[in-house]
């Protein structure tokens, strides 16, 4: 008896094991096979592959950078990310903060617009604003894609806020206007301080939205000059020379901030997923 | 100052929404009802002749009916699995903070490296699972050249990217559930399997309802993985709604068409949205 049900629970044990370890290898073997052919020396790309990179090499990150726009490219996608990021901040925390706490008719109307513009398709915007940014003569610009990324990042951070902003009790902020505070004071010293693990999830979120962005990038974006990572990087697929061993370096490099910030920041990553889901 | 503080955010803030999101969804809306022939000349009035021509041509009920197939199916490998990963995370084993944030990462990936590392992996001569099929004596998969194998093949790198967020949410609701609910579960006699369908699902279904809502939205608006992959080829076998509308707009420069096909898709998904609300409604005291 006692027998069969050790036996049952090793059983059990070795398929949770098993699961696990289809599991780890099914989300990393992809990342894994991008980042080591990175470092493989073109040779070695035409053989038939090995698990590990029987030698590593920054080959093909040089020529990533001497051959392509690659660092242009990279200083683009920082300057509209962070842009964009602060952009975000600014209007969603004004517009959060407002919404709970001021007293009006038709606020209501400005949380359902955000919530029904995550439902537009970026393409009903992307028409529009491309005609809007032609006719006053901003396509493409920097400045165009950080407007774009703000229609999908900015209805996201009042989303968030909102329902951060909302569960913050009155009581701190009239305590500290009865000792002396005005309202912007109680506002900047008391409720913004509390807030910093809703502001570094909605911060992250309108980073990671801008910094993978394809779709605007590509409707607003036409001159090499003003490319982002993802749209040259794209582009390279299309080349005469296809070179993987590059493209893979540029995929690295771009991903690897993407999961330095997962590393230290990944709880507020799961705070902001699962409050999206609950919320949104 | 304090007195003018809250109207001014709110002010501002009703500017900022009217500019980037409801100016650009009407303008976008108006422009269905032009034909323009370029973005510089003169839009000419249509009324709905840019609807009627969209409505009848077989383009559109293709693309409808893709992006259904894409985001359905989509849809459903995506719950499906991030349940099956979510519970499996849930179990204590060794490595387990690891291995959650390792399930995380695939999520992180811009769409772009995703798709260009799957390109890489099955490429035709140098791809890993080529070589590998090769090997292992299978015949050869042209995974977005034909027009059996192309669904499947952008449904299935859809899947990867995204099923993360499944995963992570349904964990995070996991771990609300009381643990007494299950102990008494068991000293009832209830099998694991009755376990998860009288304890776990009833619990998260409120969760599970958004998480579906918010899926099956961004699938159904999803653009980048199919136009990267095969660009809604083989003949149109995976062209949906966003690749034809950007196809219309940007590659053949027909605005009103392009606005019309958006307009249009926005519609069906509030159409869907609206039953959706009503068949599982959302509980809002929460």
């Amino acid at each position: 008896m006692s027998t069969s049900l050790h036996l049952k629970r090793a059983a059990g044990r070795g398929m949770l094991y098993l699961g696990a370890l289809i599991l780890a290898v099914y989300s990393i073997f992809p990342i894994y096979w991008m980042v080591a052919s990175s470092f493989r020396s073109a040779r070695e790309m035409l053989t038939n592959p090995t698990l590990l990179p029987s030698a590593i090499t920054l080959d093909n990150y040089y020529s990533l950078l001497e051959q392509t726009d690659y660092l242009r490219q990279f200083a683009n996608s920082t300057i509209v990310a962070l842009s964009t990021v602060f952009l975000t901040m600014v209007l969603s925390i004004m517009i959060a903060y407002g919404v709970t706490r001021q007293r009006m008719r038709g606020k209501q109307f400005i949380i359902s617009g955000m919530l029904y513009a995550y439902m537009f398709p970026p393409l009903l915007l992307a028409i529009p604003l491309y005609s809007m940014f032609s006719v006053i003569g901003l396509n493409d610009t920097l400045l165009s894609l950080v407007i774009s990324h703000l229609t999908i990042t900015m209805p996201l951070g009042v989303w968030f806020l909102w329902g951060f902003f909302k569960t913050m009790p009155f009581e701190l902020e009239e305590a500290a206007m009865v000792d002396g505070c005005s309202r912007l004071g109680a506002f900047l010293r008391v409720v913004l301080p509390l807030s910093v693990p809703g502001l570094v999830t909605v911060a992250i979120f309108a980073f990671l939205l801008s910094w993978t962005d394809y779709v605007f990038a590509l409707v607003m974006i036409g001159s090499d000059a003003n490319k982002t990572v993802p749209l040259g990087l794209a582009s390279m697929v299309g080349a005469f020379d296809l070179r993987w061993g590059d493209i893979m370096a540029g995929s690295t490099l771009i991903a690897l901030p993407l999961f330095v910030a997962f590393i230290a920041l990944s709880r507020y990553f799961v705070q902001g997923l699962t409050a999206g889901a609950i919320k949104g | 100052m304090t007195r003018w503080m809250l109207p001014g955010f709110l002010t501002i803030g009703a500017l900022a929404t009217l500019v980037l999101i409801v100016g650009p969804a009407i303008y976008a809306i108006s422009l269905s009802f032009f034909d323009r022939t370029s973005l510089t000349a003169e839009p000419v009035w249509v009324g709905f002749d840019n609807f009627a021509n969209v409505l009848s041509s077989g383009a559109f009920w293709n693309a409808l009916w893709n992006g259904f197939v894409y985001a359905g199916v989509a849809i459903v490998l995506q719950v499906v699995l991030g349940i099956g990963f979510a519970l499996l995370l849930h179990q204590p084993f060794r490595g387990r903070a690891l291995l959650r944030g390792v399930a995380f990462l695939p999520y992180l990936l811009p769409t772009v490296v995703a798709v260009l590392t799957f390109k890489w992996m099955i490429d035709g001569s140098l791809g890993i699972v080529t070589i590998k099929m090769a090997d292992w004596g299978l015949p050869p998969i042209y995974w977005f050249e034909t027009e059996s194998a192309a669904m499947f093949s952008v449904i299935m790198v859809s899947v990867w990217l995204w099923t993360p967020f499944v995963t992570t949410t349904f964990l995070a609701g996991l771990q609300t559930i009381p643990v007494q609910l299950y102990e008494a579960a068991r000293v009832d006699g209830a099998g694991p399997i009755r376990r998860f369908f009288h304890i776990t699902l009833p619990s998260l279904r409120p969760i599970l309802t958004v998480i579906i809502l918010l899926r099956g939205v961004w699938m159904f608006n999803k653009f980048d993985v199919i136009w990267l992959t095969t660009g809604g080829g083989p003949l149109g076998a995976t062209e949906h709604l966003p690749v034809l509308a950007y196809r219309e707009a940007f590659r053949l420069f027909d605005i009103g068409t392009g606005a019309a096909i958006a307009t249009l898709s926005f519609l069906v998904l509030m159409v869907i949205v609206t039953i959706y609300f009503w068949a599982f409604p959302m509980d809002d005291r929460k």
